[in-house]
């Protein structure tokens, strides 16, 4: 190995490091919420930084003189910054709380395409060039600098014109997913429990993502009725009237109609604070014996605030409580976040 | 290396000796860009000590090629011969612009004064250096090693940058160099070469002996002579002691020098350009010059054609710098002197003195980097950039005592000017000293707008 790549590893070793032991403190950063769907995570460290006595300040800005940045032919002053590959950083959070691994379930196999060469590269070997393209760009390039002569039309390809047929970065996974989140809005959700449900299912998406790229997202709104909402509106806070908690499980299985079973791993996750209609419950387990086979996963996490009394949690638990596929959690307040994220993710 | 870039190699070398650039043998080296990210990481070297540092900004390098958001086309190391590395794959335009360059900072390492006192053969030191510290680590734990080379570095700009251009008085040395001993029989050893007389107490107290002899700056030097540690731990704090010092050229000088390798670039290579190339030529230009903010080979090329146009038309001299700003940029008494005046700037100034002097309200209009109606600030954003490339940005720290409260304790200083400290850092600094001074240390600054004393271990 080279001494580069052994720094390296020492390097992405003390951030590991770090992030497990500040995981649960990453959970609830929402600053991070916003990077995620880049390929690169940014991850505050100022641990790994080398304090150095520095001045406090930035500097003021100068006119044209120049303020901060600049880029040239050597290498630039350094930035020190930890980042970390989306997918890494996953790994590590998942590895940290012991999230567990989601399996396709039944037909929806993870079957991986054929190695095959079906896009167009700059460089490659002389044996993959193509020679149609390569041709076409040097038409193009003939025509643009004026050089084609209709009378005498041969193309001479340079280097730039030059095009190879390579393969695809990546082979993709052809198991699909999709994840309905319900959130009951009737009455008692704050500010507080809504910023948890966000939390929850933020990383529910991610992790499920982390193994099923082709994720489609669905979210439900109730109180004593279900609709279907953006996922900006779902986190917005509003009051309803009564709750009846059947109305969301009994759109879901609507919506789920358009995700076939056998070929999507289908999640349906459930927030509320338990407190249900009376006579709603049976019509709630009844709608939940029938999706529970068709699904993945069920996950209820019932958050609670301060005058939380509601009893669904219970009530599911004894009733289906051996049931395969169906995950519960109780959320009281951030530190639950941890296990009431493995719990949904059904570990 | 590639026949046809080795002749264009040769070809620029003669045009700079020609030119008048004078420097030592250079070694061009094409490499790759995951190889270039590694020498870029290790500042210059293919060999350092281990430390994840090098790792972190491997990475960042790395990164920032593959998605394709800068790419370094060229490290050019101060020592003798000269090394300069080539990324691999650019054009050939690109690559004899580059050798162009770089002839010309070889040039300047060789002939700045700046760069003088620093040796030539820090190749081999860097060698010297990872070898020191792989023997630590297998002697002491890898760990160990590492966590206090982490403490080391974050004292890394507690030197002196002036230190190589001390000249040391010579009685100095001479009091402490022990008296020559007379070779005779070991029994009449004791006879011949006595002891030193131990000195009497009364003498003792008369001349107390102030810790450090006077004010020091290089507060890495003085730990390395006089904090209690391990032979390997202080040999540590030399090593980064010393790297430290050797870039302290290259960050004092960047901009002239950058200037200095733009101006010689563009001077070298236009007149031999083809039509088509002057057109990728203009693209890589623009590209160098364009970026925002204190971009070094802008301001510093720009700067010298400056000096070079005023020491053309004789705008210079007591006559010249009497009249006022308008007649100034009107001035004209053709003396041809530009070029001249060049080969002196590079020998003598750094960034500071050389924008300080050359940096005027004049420049600024010609070339557009002010507008007319911001002159009024001109002088203050003038000033806040000569701040800012003072001590290279960093704040100047003094070591006073090492005995404060007559306690072994230490005792430095922050020469304060005007802009106050990190204070999160300057306190996870002092708890670092503290580590290896093992008393209490202090540090005197200014913390909202009052004097304070940041302690650590007190």
């Amino acid at each position: 190995m080279r001494p580069i790549e052994r720094d390296l590893l020492r390097f992405k070793e003390i951030v590991r490091g770090e992030v497990r032991k500040r995981v649960r403190e990453f959970l609830t950063r929402e600053e991070l919420f916003g990077q995620m769907e880049g390929r690169l995570v940014s991850i505050p460290l100022p641990q790994l930084e080398l304090p150095k006595i520095v001045y406090g300040e930035p500097w003021g800005e100068g006119l044209g003189l120049g303020g901060a940045g600049s880029e040239g032919l050597g290498p630039g002053g350094h930035v020190p910054v930890a980042e970390l590959e989306l997918e890494e950083f996953l790994d590590l959070v998942g590895e940290a709380l012991r999230l567990p691994r989601l399996r396709p379930k039944g037909e929806g196999e993870v079957t991986e395409e054929a190695f095959r060469h079906t896009t167009i590269a700059r460089k490659g070997p002389r044996g993959l060039r193509h020679v149609r393209r390569t041709l076409k760009e040097s038409l193009k390039r003939s025509l643009l600098t004026g050089e084609y002569r209709p009378e005498d039309p041969l193309l001479v390809p340079e280097r730039e014109d030059l095009r190879y047929k390579a393969p695809r970065s990546r082979p993709r996974p052809h198991a699909q997913a999709v994840v309905l989140f319900a959130l009951d809005v009737s009455g008692s959700m704050r500010e507080e429990e809504l910023r948890l449900v966000k939390t929850l299912s933020f990383w529910i998406t991610l992790w499920i993502r982390r193994h099923f790229p082709r994720l489609e997202r669905r979210y439900l709104l109730h109180d004593a009725e279900a609709w279907e909402v953006s996922e900006e509106e779902f986190f917005r806070a509003r009051e309803g009237g009564g709750t009846r908690l059947s109305s969301a499980l009994l759109l879901a299985e609507e919506i789920l109609k358009g995700y076939p079973e056998a070929f999507y791993n289908r999640y349906l996750y459930h927030f509320s604070d338990g407190e249900n209609w009376q006579g709603d419950t049976p019509l709630a387990l009844e709608a939940l014996r029938r999706l529970l086979p068709g699904l993945a996963l069920y996950g209820y996490a019932q958050v609670q605030g301060p005058y939380g009394q509601g009893r669904f949690l219970e009530e599911v638990q004894e009733e289906l409580g051996r049931q395969e596929g169906l995950a519960t959690a109780e959320v009281r307040g951030k530190e639950d976040l941890p296990l009431a994220l493995r719990r949904l993710l059904g570990g | 290396m590639r026949e046809e870039l080795r002749s264009w190699a040769e070809k620029l070398r003669e045009r700079a000796l020609a030119a008048g650039l004078s420097f030592p043998p250079v070694l061009f080296e094409e490499v790759g860009p995951e190889e270039m990210a590694m020498l870029a990481a290790y500042g210059g070297f293919p060999h350092r000590y281990p430390h994840w540092r090098w790792g972190s900004e491997y990475l960042r390098y790395r990164e920032t090629y593959r998605y394709g958001l800068g790419r370094i086309y060229e490290l050019v190391v101060n020592t003798h011969p000269v090394h300069a590395y080539l990324l691999r794959g650019n054009t050939l335009l690109a690559q004899k612009l580059v050798m162009a360059h770089v002839y010309a900072h070889a040039d300047f390492f060789q002939n700045n004064l700046a760069f003088r006192p620093i040796p030539k053969d820090m190749l081999d030191e860097m060698g010297h250096h990872a070898a020191y510290v792989k023997k630590a680590m297998e002697r002491h734990g890898a760990r160990s090693v590492e966590e206090f080379l982490d403490m080391a570095l974050s004292l890394e700009n507690l030197i002196d940058p002036h230190a190589p251009y001390i000249q040391r008085p010579q009685e100095a040395e001479e009091e402490e160099r022990p008296r020559e001993r007379l070779r005779v029989r070991p029994y009449l050893d004791p006879y011949v070469n006595p002891p030193p007389e131990p000195p009497k107490e009364a003498e003792e107290g008369a001349r107390p002996r102030p810790l450090p002899p006077k004010p020091t700056r290089d507060v890495l030097g003085f730990l390395a002579q006089h904090a209690p540690l391990a032979p390997w731990q202080k040999g540590i704090l030399e090593i980064v002691r010393e790297e430290s010092l050797y870039y302290v050229p290259q960050a004092a000088t960047k901009i002239l020098n950058e200037g200095w390798a733009t101006y010689w670039h563009t001077r070298l290579l236009l007149p031999l350009l083809s039509p088509e190339e002057a057109v990728e030529f203009a693209e890589l230009q623009a590209g160098l010059l364009a970026s925002p903010g204190l971009n070094p080979y802008r301001l510093g090329y720009l700067l010298l054609k400056e000096v070079e146009e005023r020491w053309d038309k004789g705008r210079f001299g007591p006559e010249y710098e009497a009249l006022p700003l308008g007649e100034k940029l009107r001035y004209e008494r053709p003396v041809g002197e530009g070029l001249k005046k060049l080969f002196q700037v590079r020998i003598v100034h750094t960034d500071l003195s050389f924008l300080e002097e050359f940096l005027t309200p004049e420049f600024a209009l010609r070339r557009n980097l002010v507008a007319p109606e911001e002159l009024p600030r001109f002088a203050e954003a003038k000033r806040t950039l000569l701040f800012r490339l003072t001590n290279a940005g960093y704040p100047i720290v003094e070591l006073r005592d090492a005995n404060y409260a007559n306690r072994g304790e230490l005792f430095l200083e922050h020469a304060y000017e005007g802009m106050e400290l990190d204070l999160k850092k300057a306190k996870a600094v002092l708890e670092n000293l503290h580590r290896l001074w093992g008393r209490p240390v202090h540090l005197k600054t200014v913390v909202g707008g009052k004097e304070a004393l940041l302690s650590a271990g007190a």
